[in-house]
This record gives C-alpha cells, sequence and structure tokens, in this order.
C-alpha cells in the first residue's frame, strides 16, 4: 500500500508507525550513546536552548522522534543548534546532549 | 684508494632509500602549501628570522634544551643521542678531510673510516681524534644506556607513563638501541686487530686481545662490521616510516614556523611537518587529565598525531580531547597540538549549506544602551548571580552598558568551531559583529571565557576593546573608579583553561583577590592548571567522567583551606561546585559583595 | 539492669524508637546534635496528605519522651559508631549494647542549583521557607504583598545528577500537592501552577489528594521542569520550560517560586559509617542489610537504622519504622544476652 500515491498526501500519517518505521539509524544511535535511553522527557533542554529561544527547534521531541524512527527533517532540523551546551548543562540525566546532536547528524547525514 | 666493502651495502642502500623518501615527502609538502604559506616562506627566507631559526636548531633540535627544563635526565638522553650522534659525523668528517685533505669520498668511506683507513693504508696519527671520536661514541653510549633504563624505569625520568609504539617504531627503536653498541664491538675488534684506536676502543681491543685468540678476532671482523652496517641500514629504511622521521622533520618545521608559517582550522599540508615532527616522547601523557583521571589511554596528543600520520584516525579519538592545552604547553617540539586536533575534526563536518542559521536575520535580544557593551553568554545564563553582580557593578561606576544577550542572544561561535564546524561558526561571527558595529560599541566585555577567545581570534573588532569581566574590574580598581572593602577572606583561584593557558589572562583575577583579601594558590595553577573537565571541546566523555576530572580537581583547591574558592567561568563554577566543599564564587560575585558602600 | 541502647538522632525515628524501646523494658539514651528534639518536622506545618498539624503529632511525642525519663544528650554529635556504642565530638564514650542510627538526612541546598536563583531572587523560596512561613500565619512576597501567581518546581535536588542526588525524594511530589492546595486555601483567587517531571503519588490518599488539587481546586499540573529564572525589575520570578505536553517552550511571570528541595543524604554519613565498618549507598544513605527482612539491619550486628537515615521517607513511614526498629533491637538483644 505505501508505494501507492496519489501525488496528494498532505504529510506522512499521523501514527507512528513502529511496525515499519526503520529503525535501524535508530538503534545504531542508541548503541552509540545508550545513556539517550535514560531520558525523562523532562524537557530542560530545550527549556534552555539558546536556539530553542529563537526559533522552534525542540531537540527533545527530535530525539524522541529519531529514537522513534522518524527521521524526516530531523537533520535539517538539527542544524538550527548552535552547539553552545547549555543543555548538556542542564540535563538532570547527565546525557551528553552536545555529542548526541553529533552523533544524530553524523548518522542521519551520512558523513 | 677504496671505500667499498660488500658489508656497506646495507648502509649504502638504508641512507639512499632514506634520502629518497624524506627529499619526497620534503618537498611534496612544501609544494602543496596554500599560496599564502608559500608567500611568507618567500618573504621572510632572507630576514633575521632565518637566523632565529638556525639557532633554535641548535637549541631544539641537538641540545633539546626545552626537554631539559622537563626532565634533566630526561634532557641529557635526548641531546647525548642527537648531539652525540651529529658531532661523530661531524668529527668524524674532519678526521677523514685532515688525513685525505679535500676528495669526494663516499658517505661511507666516513662512516666506516675506521674500517677503509687501515684498508687504504692510511696512517692515523692523530691520536687526538681517536680519543675525541670515542669519547663522542661514548657520550651516546650513556644516552642509549639511559634509553634502556627509560624502558624499564621511566619514572626515574619524570614520565609516569610513556607511549606505546608501533612496529615499525618498534624496529627502528631496536636497531637505535644497538646501533652504537654494534659500532663499539666492530671499532674495538679493529683496534685489537691493528693495535690502534682511542682509550675506549683502544682499550676494550687490548682487552680482547688478551683474553681472544687473534685468529677468532679475524674470524670476527667482518662479521661485527656486517651487523653494524646492517643496523644502520635497517633503522634508515624504518626511520622515515617511524617515528624517527622527526629527527629530520623538527628541522624545517623550525624553519617553517620561524618564518610564520601556522597551522589553521583548515587542514593544510603545512600540519604534515608538525605531525612528523613529534618524536613521540609521551611527555604530552602524563599531563592529559583523561589519562590521570579516567584511565583513558588511546586519544593523548602522541597517539592523535600517530592516529593521523597513518591514516587511521577514528572520530573518537578526535573529538576526546578537553583541549585544556597542558599537553600544548609542555610539548617539546611546540606542536600546535590543540589547533590540529580542531582541523581534523573539521574534516568530519556536515557540509553547511546557506539556509542554515537564517533565522538570525532580523533578531536581536539586546536592550539598553552605552559604548560598553556586556555579552553575558550563553552560560552565563545558567549562572544567574554573575550577571547580577556585573550588573551591580556596572552600576557602581556608573558606566551605562548595552546588554547584548540579555534575554538570550546568539551564540559567539567558539562551541561550534570546537565541533569542526568552522564555516557554520562564521554566521554567527557575522551576527554577532554586525549586531555590536550596529550599537557602535567600544568595549566589549564578556563574563564567559569562551566567548572571549573567539571574540579576541576569530573576529574582526577593530575598533572595540575586548574584555574578559575580570579584566575590565582589575582596570576599574587601578584607576580608582571602583571601591572595594578588603577583609581577611582567604581566595583560592581555579584558571579556567580557556582564559588562562587560552588568552594569558592569570593575574588580572589575582590582582582583584589580592584587593579584595588574602589568595592561596592550589597545586596546579596558571599555565599548568588543571582543566575543569567540562570543556565543551570534548563531546566523548560522560558526566560522570566529567565528574571525576572536576572532583580530582576540586580536591586540590578545597586543599588550600580557602574560604571560597573563586573562578572566572561560568562552566569552571558549575564544575566546581559541583564537589567543592568550600563556597565557590565567580570573581564578579566576590567583587559584587565587597563594593565599598560610600562609593 | 536495664540494657542499653544508644539511639543517635532525636528526630521522630530516634524518638519513637526510644519509645518502644523503652516500652520493652530497655533503656533508651538519645543523643541529638540539635539543642532541641524533634528533628526536621519540629518547624513543619502541616503534613500531607490530611493537613494533620505537625506539631500533634511531634508534641505528643516528645512529652511521652519526658514522661519516660528517657535519657537525653544535646549538642553533641557523635563521631563514631559500633555496636557496642557511640563516640562524641568531645571524646567521651557512651556505651550501650546495641546501637540504633537514626540521623536522618539533610535537605538539599537550593543555592546549588544557581539558575533558580534561590538566595539571589527575593521571592524564589524553597518548601521548606514556605512551611516556615505558613507556620508564622504569613505567607507574602519580600514587599509584603499576597502573592497572586505562584510556581512550584518538584525535583529540586532529586533526580538530578548534575547534582549527585540520583535518587527520586518519594516526598516532594505530594509536598507540592500539598502546599499547592494550601496556598490556594489561603488566596482562592491565586493562580497556581505545578511544574513536574513525573507525579509520583505513592501512599494511601495521595492520588485522591493530587486529583482534589487538579479538580477542587483547580491547580494547574504542567509536565516540564523549569531550567532557568530570572528576575524583573519589579523582582517578579520569569521562568523558563517546556512544556512536554505540547511540545512548546513555555515563559512565565510569576510572584513567587517555591523550589520542592529534597532529601540529601547527611555528609557525615561517609565518616560514621566508616568508623562502624559498615557500607553506604551509591547516594550516600547507609545501605541496609536487605529491602526485606532487613531493612532495618546492616552487615555489622548490634547497628540498627530507624528512618531517612537509609533513604527518603515520609514522616508516617519513618514513624513505622521506628517501631519495627525497636522490635529488631528488642529481639538482639533477646538472643545476644539470654542462653
Amino acid at each position: 500500500m505505501r508505494s501507492l500515491n496519489f501525488g496528494y498526501a498532505i504529510s506522512h500519517p499521523r501514527a507512528i508507525d513502529m511496525d515499519n518505521n526503520d529503525l535501524r539509524k535508530s538503534r545504531a544511535i542508541i548503541e552509540e550513546m545508550p545513556e539517550l535511553q535514560a531520558c525523562i522527557s523532562c524537557g530542560s533542554c530545550t527549556a534552555s536552548c539558546t536556539a530553542g529561544n529563537i526559533t522552534n527547534f525542540n531537540f527533545r521531541k527530535l530525539h524522541t522522534s529519531v529514537r522513534r524512527g522518524e527521521y524526516k527533517g530531523a537533520y535539517e532540523e538539527l542544524n538550527k543548534c548552535m552547539l553552545c551546551g547549555k543543555c548538556r548543562l542542564v540535563c538532570p540525566r547527565g546525557i551528553n546532549t552536545r555529542g548526541l546532536i553529533m552523533l544524530i547528524k553524523r548518522k542521519l547525514g551520512d558523513f | 684508494m677504496t671505500f667499498f666493502a660488500p658489508f656497506t651495502i646495507p648502509f649504502i642502500v638504508g641512507s639512499i632509500v632514506m634520502f629518497a623518501i624524506i627529499a619526497t615527502k620534503w618537498i611534496t609538502w612544501i609544494i602543496q602549501l596554500p599560496k599564502v604559506d608559500r608567500r611568507l616562506m618567500r618573504h621572510n627566507l632572507l630576514t633575521r628570522k632565518t637566523l632565529y631559526a638556525i639557532w633554535e636548531v641548535i637549541r631544539e633540535s641537538l641540545l633539546h634544551v626545552r626537554i631539559f627544563r622537563v626532565n634533566p635526565l630526561l634532557g641529557f638522553m635526548h641531546m647525548s643521542l642527537a648531539f652525540g650522534w651529529f658531532l661523530l659525523i661531524v668529527v668524524g668528517w674532519i678526521e677523514t678531510t685532515v688525513y685525505l685533505g679535500w676528495q669526494m669520498i663516499p658517505l661511507q668511506g666516513h662512516v666506516f673510516f675506521k674500517y677503509f683507513a687501515p684498508l687504504n693504508g692510511i696512517d692515523t696519527h692523530i691520536h687526538l681524534f681517536d680519543h675525541l671520536m670515542d669519547a663522542l661514541l661514548l657520550f651516546v653510549l650513556i644516552g642509549v644506556a639511559l634509553a634502556w633504563f627509560k624502558r624499564f624505569r621511566a619514572r626515574a625520568m619524570g614520565m609516569r607513563r610513556t607511549t606505546r609504539h608501533r612496529l615499525l617504531d618498534r624496529v627502528a627503536l631496536t636497531a637505535l638501541w644497538f646501533i652504537f653498541p654494534a659500532r663499539l664491538i666492530a671499532e674495538s675488534i679493529t683496534s685489537a686487530i691493528y693495535g690502534n684506536g682511542g682509550f675506549l676502543t683502544g682499550g676494550i681491543g687490548g682487552w680482547l686481545n688478551n683474553i681472544i685468540h687473534h685468529d677468532i678476532l679475524v674470524a670476527l671482523y667482518e662479521p661485527s662490521w656486517w651487523i653494524y652496517s646492517s643496523l644502520l641500514g635497517a633503522f634508515f629504511i624504518a626511520l622515515p616510516f617511524s617515528r624517527y622521521m622527526h629527527i629530520f622533520t623538527e628541522i624545517p618545521l623550525i624553519f617553517l614556523r620561524q618564518w610564520q608559517l601556522r597551522p589553521t582550522s583548515e587542514r593544510k599540508s603545512y600540519d604534515n611537518f608538525e605531525i612528523a615532527a613529534c618524536s613521540r616522547c609521551g611527555i604530552c601523557i602524563d599531563p592529559c587529565q583523561l589519562q590521570s583521571d579516567l584511565g583513558i589511554n588511546d586519544t593523548q596528543s602522541v597517539y592523535y598525531l600517530r592516529d593521523r600520520r597513518y591514516n587511521m584516525l577514528t572520530l573518537k579519538v578526535a573529538n576526546n580531547c578537553l583541549m585544556c592545552g597542558r599537553c600544548e604547553a609542555v610539548c617539546p617540539v611546540g606542536i600546535n597540538l590543540s589547533t590540529l586536533r580542531l582541523n581534523s575534526r573539521a574534516k568530519r563536518r556536515n557540509i553547511p549549506h546557506e539556509g542554515r542559521y537564517k533565522y538570525f536575520a532580523g533578531i536581536d535580544r539586546s536592550n539598553g544602551s552605552g559604548k560598553i557593551g556586556y555579552f553575558a553568554g550563553c552560560m552565563t545564563t545558567l549562572t544567574p548571580s554573575v550577571q547580577r553582580s556585573m550588573e551591580k557593578i556596572f552600576e557602581a561606576v556608573g558606566d551605562e552598558v548595552w546588554y547584548a544577550d540579555k534575554d538570550g542572544g546568539v551564540c559567539c561561535g567558539r562551541p561550534l568551531m570546537l565541533s569542526g564546524e568552522t564555516d557554520a561558526a562564521r554566521k554567527m561571527v557575522v551576527y554577532n559583529t554586525d549586531l555590536f558595529r550596529r550599537y557602535e560599541i567600544t568595549t566589549l566585555i564578556t563574563s564567559c571565557p569562551i566567548c572571549l577567545r573567539v571574540f579576541k581570534e576569530s573576529y574582526r573588532l577593530d575598533g572595540i576593546e575586548v574584555l574578559h569581566h575580570s579584566q575590565y574590574i582589575d582596570r576599574l580598581i587601578a584607576d580608582g573608579r571602583l571601591m572595594l572593602d578588603a577583609s581577611s577572606e582567604v581566595f583560592t583561584y581555579h584558571d579556567p583553561c580557556e582564559l588562562g593557558r587560552g588568552l594569558g589572562i592569570y593575574d588580572e583575577p589575582r590582582n582583584i583577590l589580592t584587593t579584595l583579601g588574602s589568595l592561596r594558590e592550589p597545586w596546579h595553577n596558571r599555565d599548568n592548571a588543571l582543566c575543569c573537565g567540562s570543556s565543551l571541546a570534548n563531546t566523548i566523555i560522560d558526566d560522570q567522567q566529567q565528574r571525576r576530572i572536576a572532583e580530582r580537581m576540586t580536591t586540590e583547591l578545597d586543599a588550600t583551606k580557602c574560604h571560597t574558592i573563586v573562578t572566572a567561568c561560568p562552566l569552571c563554577n558549575k564544575a566546581i561546585s559541583r564537589t567543592a566543599h568550600h563556597p565557590t564564587q565567580d570573581i564578579a560575585e566576590v567583587v559584587a559583595r565587597n563594593i565599598h558602600q560610600n562609593c | 539492669m536495664a540494657h542499653r541502647v544508644v539511639i543517635v538522632g532525636g528526630g521522630a525515628a530516634g524518638i519513637q524508637t526510644a519509645l518502644e524501646l523503652k516500652s520493652r523494658g530497655i533503656e533508651p539514651i538519645i543523643v541529638e546534635r540539635d539543642i532541641e528534639l524533634g528533628g526536621k518536622a519540629r518547624g513543619w506545618h502541616k503534613l500531607f496528605p490530611l493537613f494533620t498539624p505537625a506539631k500533634d503529632i511531634i508534641d505528643p511525642l516528645i512529652a511521652r519522651l519526658r514522661e519516660e525519663r528517657i535519657r537525653c544528650f544535646y549538642g553533641q554529635e557523635v563521631t563514631e559508631i559500633a555496636s557496642d556504642g557511640v563516640v562524641l565530638r568531645s571524646g567521651e564514650r557512651i556505651p550501650g549494647d546495641a546501637v540504633v542510627v537514626a540521623t536522618g538526612f539533610t535537605l538539599f541546598d537550593a543555592h546549588r542549583k544557581q539558575e533558580y536563583g534561590y538566595g539571589l531572587y527575593d521571592n524564589v523560596i524553597t518548601s521548606v521557607d514556605l512551611e516556615r512561613m505558613m507556620n508564622s500565619g504569613r505567607v507574602v512576597l519580600t514587599d509584603g504583598s499576597e502573592p497572586r501567581r505562584i510556581a512550584f518546581l518538584h525535583c529540586v535536588g532529586s533526580r538530578d545528577e548534575k547534582v549527585d542526588q540520583k535518587h527520586c525524594s518519594k516526598v516532594c511530589c505530594i509536598t507540592g500537592v500539598k502546599q499547592a492546595i494550601e496556598i490556594k486555601q489561603m488566596f482562592p483567587d491565586a493562580d497556581v501552577f505545578n511544574f513536574y517531571m513525573d507525579i509520583r503519588m505513592y501512599g494511601p490518599g495521595y492520588e485522591e489528594l493530587y486529583r482534589s488539587a487538579q479538580q477542587d481546586y483547580n491547580i494547574h499540573f504542567i509536565r516540564g521542569r523549569i531550567s532557568e529564572a530570572a528576575e524583573t525589575i519589579n523582582k517578579r520570578i520569569q521562568i523558563k520550560a517546556e512544556d512536554t505536553l505540547t511540545g512548546r517552550p513555555l515563559r512565565m511571570t510569576v510572584d513567587m517560586l517555591v523550589l520542592l528541595v529534597g532529601m540529601s543524604a547527611n555528609y557525615e554519613n561517609k565518616n560514621l559509617a566508616q568508623s562502624a565498618g559498615i557500607p553506604l549507598a551509591p547516594n550516600g544513605y547507609f545501605r541496609t542489610q536487605d529491602s526485606f527482612l532487613g531493612s532495618v539491619t546492616c552487615e555489622r550486628e548490634g547497628i540498627f537504622f530507624a528512618g531517612a537515615a537509609t533513604a527518603p521517607k515520609s514522616l508516617a513511614d519513618t514513624l513505622a519504622e521506628a517501631s519495627l526498629t525497636a522490635s529488631a533491637v528488642c529481639n538482639y538483644i533477646k538472643v545476644k544476652y539470654t542462653k
């Protein structure tokens, strides 16, 4: 069914399709940085975010989506980040967020 | 006269191969230099700088003065090997020239003169040469003995850890270890047979004559020269591929550096000289806190340079560095370790596209007005009392201040540069420069040493004086504009890496603290200060590892038994206050709470 | 002669253990660091979940202690513990047949979370400060006016590795709910916002109270941890968080920010544990033998625990555990001293 495209789909399906999402990249990211799984979604990273202060960049949502295998647009979105590192300083779980951003970009950008 | 014997073949082949490879490398590297660098070379070639370079070559490539400073014994080891061998060659050349006059003698004729002299019936009557050459050989042998000793007892040489080497290094190292003992044996046997030689080879020769039958000595004669020549040949062939390439690379490097060539955030051919000039002495290992505090053993500068040289650099090694600069401070070759590390990160950067950071357009989060601009920095928003203290100080002296990022501005760009994304960081540089220009500030004060460094090094802020807040405060005190109440409070000061080693700002914070009370230095201070571990340059170590580095460092600060630990960087502040047993404050906070009320 | 047990700490746990031991014919001695008994519960206003005045619990306990003429040392800090007694800072040794460690906890120092500006901004207070204010009967801003918009921040110094507090302090969630309701009762027109990461309502009546806070008191629960606070010119507090349920950054200005501070292990635990040769848990609390039948004992016989010395606990849990401790001590003495 997926191959059927009538050209007027508005966006991708509303549900996160965990049956069909390709989780290989997501797994590779988690494998390199298992601490990402420790995120409790407190939102501190997003709240303190320097880029999020100016744009709608939301790092918490982004890495959660990536973990679910929703990669579309993630790389471009991550390019909003200025890597200032405030998020790492506020993360109560001690997640290496700066390293994570670079990791996701590397895995999604294939460089 | 003949200067050929079959045993010299390994030596001849070895030296030809070595010189050919080295020459190829140098020529390629120089050809590949960017235009700017070649222009610098041309421009500076016929200036006093070249003389300085020659002087530096003598000091560093031969005498190894900088290693002497790390540890005299280690310095002596390097000097005896380098300078001793050099003198052996020079004196050997003089010797042959004295005996044979000016004529073309093949290289092996000089090197194996002791062998060829009796063969050609040359009367070596000047005993001074025999003794001198023996003395030099002894000098080198002492160096070799020390090198052996260092392998087994590194600590005695002031080094807790030494480098782990690759196979070719081991080949070269083993050859080097045995070259001079082999030469001693070959020359002693020769002396024994011909009854000549100086105090060392002659002495041993005489003794050999007494205990070994003449026929056996004659039988050993050729093989002993074969061994010596083969070891030399092996060493020469291994040399360009091993760490011993530094012997020949340090010399052009010194010249290039004197001619003002420097590595940049972009990789370039010049880097090859710096990389190959690393002797892998391993002096950089001990100061590395990733090593001493975390036991990480594969990322120190010596390994980084090695990996990069042999094209086996992993992103992890490139990124696993605090860039605290402690290794760079002690590197005897003066390699720009941090810059090299940075530009190898740049290789893995993503391709910057035009749309990136387009959102900067039209953003202005600044407020206030005044010729003095204050850029708190992203991190400072997490230590609001620093910002508050600065406001209090500005108010006390009556300076009108324009706040660039009170409501969160655009990052200075250095964090991005530290991750190798230099191109993308330019957009921030442009944005912030434009902002500063638009408000026509003449002074820019920042509370964050990371921002300060990038403002000073990568921004073109002509006409705007860039100051760290400690410099600004120090100046206010010196000018008598800010009166402070002194007390009996005891401070200890932690030098942030970016502020201290990075920008050489050591005295201003200390001046302020000694005005306010008394200052006690931790064990490691100034250019030897420890890193807090929270450096933005490292994206590999995890939170607990960062904490462990901070804890070790804080122990030293606590040990001074001060009342207050003071630092001048929001990141250091956070890291220290995490584990310190004493209250930790930024220098601005300490100043703000001691402002004299009537001023 | 009665057997003697030294109890380190005269808070709720210590007092209750002492009373229970006394009723079993054992002579307890309490060594208290402070000059008064009652510990942290003294000075607390009302207790969750039923808004019981803390006085109603603590005062009778202390009164009973006096009636029973239980010996107490005041202002004495214990520096060493062993199964046969303790050593005071003065060097004096108090022997006993068993020792109960009821040293409680330390309140997390909110100054350590610099980004919230505690001690820097006038109207940022902790939950403890709020209890004191309520005790004094006046909850006001520093300028004397009534707060009209109040934010509570959960998990300050709990579940935060940046301040080495990995554990959940257990009581702050319900305290936050309780205090929010109290504020609402005091100022019905005020808007109250609780910023939380997770709401953990583990005890009887807690979830009901939470529901009541939401429905009956119209308290707003926002899922997101405040990351920064700043003070405006008129001393209001500007906070930044992410409303994680809508996935958007949230900014708001409140009159008062209350930090629900967590429970930390005492710094002194390290030395005490070392002197006794017993281990500490990674979070700095004393480690019990296990979480089931050995929840008040440790590897060293003769040393027992009561209350929050081993983990964050509510007052109710502490009092319940103290009785358990007393019975464990009793059994130990009985087995040891009767053949």
